[in-house]
């Protein structure tokens, strides 16, 4: 059998070289990680028709599902038409829905499972990663973003690319506020201690708030009820064998739309500055290379943030490279 | 004899009414829920019959509108007491029966307990009138029939709201001017059964038997189980309980104020006195305090159950416990205490 | 509208150091109050705290202020010729028209003689109202000692017992808890004699015990409660213990019913 494949098209199709020669395995995007059922009958069909009868649930939370003959390629892409055709239904620009997934390099929008279930959740982050993916996909640039809901960050933005935290901002009604303490004592013991009781009301250190509404869900009164919507953006995170590291704090307090159009503005950092001798350059490389400063500047063209809205002056990231062998004795 | 009204002429009475009055009802309040991107269920002033919320119970209760959180009882200038003015409106409040029977339970509290009146809570309950919403399913946690507080029959006016068909029976004659409208055959109908029944207890056996109740098993779990937050009796349309906090004003310390401040007998602190000594510092034990308050005590002075029925402590408590479960296990451990 | 939240002013005529941290305030009033009955005492933009009335005259009250927080500090800062802000007397004191020509034994812990010194002062006064009065009173220690000169001055006319938990090297009186000594107290007629119990939660229970044993019936035995309390009017529900409330049916309780106060 004559096995002549372009691995390069194959990868774009969202199909991987495994160790296996002739053995391919796809992964089915689910943006927000929130997926309609109708769907597993699909990857249920393809994985026991095809593949080996297993699915892995992969860390960005898509299907990936081994054991397929590269040879089978073009039928899979037929009988996956539907969840394509899905995104696509979604406002995610797709040509041909027939011929499989159209890019790999910008990997799923992932979020933690937000406001449709969980009490902490400040958005609904499954609609906004769904925004996101409108925006960003097909792609080829190599690029994770990650949404959510607090800053327990649950989804782990803090290893993205481009992070996004739900805030929220508390508003005080001293009026409804029993002096219950309820506030004061879990933000101390579970978030940043930002809010002393004075004067038999509380007062909030809003240099201190990480504006995760934690005192919102905590009163009884409603003496704490929630403001606008923010988000915080952190970025450059990454795990990886050069120098992984935690993402850190680019903005606060932006909204919405700032969001998707600085993330949208990345794209077009990528492209100016991307070396295009590589393979491929991740995003995270790229602004080593060429500074925040630069990077800060070509992302916030045309950005009208919140009047609340902070953005980092500079960043210091800390991460760790393997040849300063510190960690030894 | 009924008037029907259309929402225009309703909101037209609610015009002509708002010149004297204050008009409270239930109210939605978007975005202000406590988890994001719901909204809160309670009491406000209307202005309209769009502004009223009849499809979900509110959160909080009635009370704040003649018992606010905070009340401010005297401002301090140097040395001298002035006592705060009040506004000279009426008070209309929109209300279901079990909310404006606990308007009455409060009363007992504050007009009726110990040889004083209590002003500042008299200034704004004698502004009061009573219209009284028609209440004929309730919700799933309700149970007012048990505690007898399914009628109000006492109301200035009485309304049925069925979609956007208002009928009313106005029975304070101060109000006919404002509604005007077909006259229609009327009969104001209460709820006579509830999804749930709850057996109160005897309160002549629990006397018989206090130290028995005081010292059953059944309270422990609640020990572990409560987290002592309050929202039950916050939501509580019948706690009336508040301590009084002295405050001077950081920008100006030679004025300040006394005021008092709902408290809770479920939260830290209720009882400290000098030397950091409490009571009841088992979640378990103020479970009891507040659950014999509004099945028991206050009963043997008043002679009414001071549990109006609404639910509310069910629907708000974060963990699940239930009231009305433990209501049930009183009376059940009392037959058959008794019977022993 | 009649505000029973409104104090009136009060000045302090005169300020007697009992201890570091109990004195006593001597305010202009002509209050007359019944034994045991008590105040809200407030200043303003600082607080509000229940005090007992520990003497009185038609005159001036006594109250003895022990500093333990924000009021009572703020208090102990004021001068004679200052004024404090009262409302009240609130409550139910003694009944002492029922213990007239009976026995009576006052037994009393610490800042607890506070609510009865007026008692004892009023059969100073008229020792004849009463067959004859027993009084044991213990302190922490010598230098808790409260109200040292009257004590001197009850001794010339009744039976005193003055103890202390703990001596020090200069104390050669009586150590040890009120307890210790009342089996040995001398009680004629158990039917006709009156107690009197009031102190710290614990030495309350314990005392009434004793003289249980002594033969006491409950319903001669009188004990004074202490809850925290905001309004003293029955309304902010603080003092409340099952349907009673202490600001209104007490402080002063007969054991018969203190002894259902169950909490
Ligand atoms: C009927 C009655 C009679 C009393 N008589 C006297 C008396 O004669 N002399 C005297 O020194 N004290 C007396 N007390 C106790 C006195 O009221 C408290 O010590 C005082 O309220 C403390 O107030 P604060 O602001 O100084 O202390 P805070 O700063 O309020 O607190 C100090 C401690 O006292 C507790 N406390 C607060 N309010 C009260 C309260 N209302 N009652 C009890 N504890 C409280 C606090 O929780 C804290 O543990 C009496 C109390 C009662 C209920
Ligand atoms: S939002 Fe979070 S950090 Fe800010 S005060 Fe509330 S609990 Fe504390
Ligand atoms: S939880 Fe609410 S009522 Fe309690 S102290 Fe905080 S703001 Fe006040
Ligand atoms: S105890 Fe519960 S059911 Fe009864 S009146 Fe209060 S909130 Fe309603
Ligand atoms: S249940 Fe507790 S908070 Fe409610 S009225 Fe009774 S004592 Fe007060
Ligand atoms: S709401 Fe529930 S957890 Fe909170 S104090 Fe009441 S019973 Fe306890
Ligand atoms: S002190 Fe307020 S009810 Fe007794």
């Amino acid at each position: 059998m004559i096995l002549d494949i372009d691995t390069k098209l194959l990868k774009k199709n969202a199909y991987r070289v495994t160790k296996q020669r002739g053995i391919t395995a796809l992964r089915i995007r689910v943006p927000g990680g929130h997926l309609n059922i109708k769907y597993f009958d699909i990857i249920k069909e393809v994985a026991e028709k095809y593949g080996n009868g297993t699915v892995h649930i992969t860390t960005r939370q898509g299907f990936e599902i081994p054991g397929i003959s590269m040879e089978k390629i073009d039928e899979i892409n037929e009988l996956i038409s539907p969840i394509i055709r899905g995104l696509k239904d979604e406002g995610v620009q797709i040509e041909d829905e027939e011929g499989g997934y159209p890019a790999a390099g910008t990997r799923n929008v992932s979020a933690c499972i937000g406001n449709r279930v969980c009490p902490f959740a400040n958005y609904d982050t499954t609609a906004l990663a769904l925004k996101i993916e409108k925006l960003i996909y097909p792609n080829d640039y190599h690029v994770k973003i990650a949404v959510t809901g607090c800053p327990n960050d649950c989804i782990k933005a803090h290893m993205q690319d481009i992070g996004i935290i739900g805030q929220v901002e508390p508003i005080y009604d001293p009026s409804r506020c029993i002096g219950c303490q309820a506030c004061v004592k879990n933000c101390k013991r579970r978030v940043t201690g930002a809010l002393t009781f004075e004067n038999f009301k509380v007062v909030r250190d809003p240099n201190r708030c990480i504006s995760c509404g934690e005192c919102i869900l905590k009163c009884p009164t409603s003496a704490w009820t929630r403001g606008e919507k923010y988000y915080r953006i952190v970025i450059m995170g990454r795990t990886g064998k050069k120098n992984p590291r935690l993402a850190q704090t680019f903005i606060e307090w932006a909204d919405e739309e700032s969001v998707l159009k600085i993330i949208k503005n990345m794209y077009d950092f990528i492209d100016k500055y991307i070396d295009k001798t590589l393979d491929k350059e991740h995003v995270g490389y790229i602004v080593d290379r060429e500074g925040f400063k630069k990077f800060k500047e070509e992302v916030l063209k045309d950005v009208k943030l919140p009047k609340k809205a902070k953005v980092a002056n500079h960043i210091d990231y800390t991460g760790y490279r393997y040849e300063r062998n510190t960690i030894y004795d | 004899m009924g008037i029907e009204l259309d929402v225009k002429s309703f909101d037209n009475a609610l015009k002509i009414l708002s010149k004297k009055y204050k008009i409270f009802a239930p109210v939605r309040l978007k975005g202000k829920g406590s988890f994001s991107d719901t909204d809160l269920v309670t009491y406000g002033e209307i202005s309209s019959y769009k502004d009223i919320e009849l499809s979900e119970k509110s959160r909080y209760s009635p009370k704040e509108v003649i018992y606010p959180i905070t009340q401010t009882l005297f401002y301090f200038t140097e040395d001298e007491y002035k006592e705060p003015e009040i506004d000279d409106k009426g008070i209309i409040v929109f209300l279901r029966p079990c909310d404006a029977n606990s308007y009455l339970k409060l009363d007992n509290i504050f007009l009726k307990n110990g040889p004083y009146e209590d002003n500042y809570y008299k200034r704004l309950r004698d502004k009061v009138k009573f219209f009284v919403i028609e209440c004929t399913k309730g919700f799933s946690t309700c149970f007012c029939v048990s505690t007898g507080s399914n009628k109000f029959l006492d109301y200035d006016v009485f309304f049925r709201f069925d979609n956007d068909k208002i009928t009313c029976d106005v029975k304070n004659d101060e109000f006919s001017y404002a509604f005007s409208g077909k006259e229609v055959e009327f009969t104001p109908e209460f709820i006579e059964k509830n999804e749930i029944e709850v057996k109160l207890p005897d309160i002549d056996k629990i006397s018989q038997n206090l130290e028995y109740v005081f010292n059953h098993e059944l309270w422990d779990e609640y020990t572990k189980r409560c987290i002592a937050c309050g929202r039950c009796t916050v939501s509580c349309p019948t706690c009336s309980c508040f301590s009084m906090q002295d405050i001077f004003y950081k920008d100006n310390p030679k004025c300040g104020e006394r005021r008092r401040v709902w408290a809770s007998c479920m939260v830290d602190g209720f009882t400290d006195v000098a030397g950091g000594h409490s009571y009841r510092q088992k979640y378990g034990e103020r479970m009891r305090f507040k659950v014999m308050h509004k099945i028991y005590d206050y009963k043997k002075r008043f002679g009414t159950t001071m549990c109006v029925g609404c639910g509310r402590c069910d629907d708000v408590c974060p963990e699940y416990i239930s009231f009305i479960k433990i209501v049930s296990k009183v009376t059940d451990a009392v037959d058959r205490g008794e019977s022993k | 509208m009649t505000n029973v939240y409104m104090p009136r002013k009060a000045e302090i005529v005169s300020i007697i150091p009992q201890t570091d941290i109990d004195y006593t305030f001597r305010l202009k009033s002509d209050i007359l109050p019944q034994h045991g009955q008590f105040l809200q005492v407030s200043i303003p933009k600082i607080g509000e705290a229940p005090i007992s009335i520990s003497d009185y005259t038609d005159e001036y009250i006594e109250l003895t202020i022990r500093k333990v927080g924000t009021v009572t500090d703020a208090i102990h800062e004021l001068k004679p010729g200052d004024f404090l802000f009262i409302r009240g007397p609130y409550g139910h004191g003694f009944p002492v028209e029922d213990f007239k020509n009976k026995n009576v034994v006052i037994a009393a812990g610490g800042t607890g003689l506070a609510p009865v010194k007026s008692i004892i002062n009023r059969y100073n006064r008229n020792p004849k109202e009463i067959k004859n009065l027993n009084i044991l009173v213990g302190f922490k220690s010598p230098k808790d000692i409260l109200f040292e000169d009257e004590i001197k001055k009850w001794k010339e006319k009744f039976d005193v017992l003055l103890t202390v938990d703990n001596g020090d090297e200069t104390w050669t009186g009586n150590t040890g808890l009120i307890t210790k000594f009342i089996p040995d107290l001398k009680i004629e007629n158990p039917d006709d004699t009156i107690v009197i119990v009031v102190g710290p939660p614990m030495m309350m229970k314990f005392t009434c015990l004793e003289f249980l044993k002594r033969g006491i019936p409950e319903k001669n035995i009188w004990v004074s409660f202490e809850r925290k309390m905001s309004c003293s009017i029955g309304k902010c529900g603080h003092c409340k213990i099952n349907e009673t409330y202490v600001c209104l049916e007490g402080p002063v309780f007969n054991y018969t019913k203190s002894k259902q106060l169950l909490d």
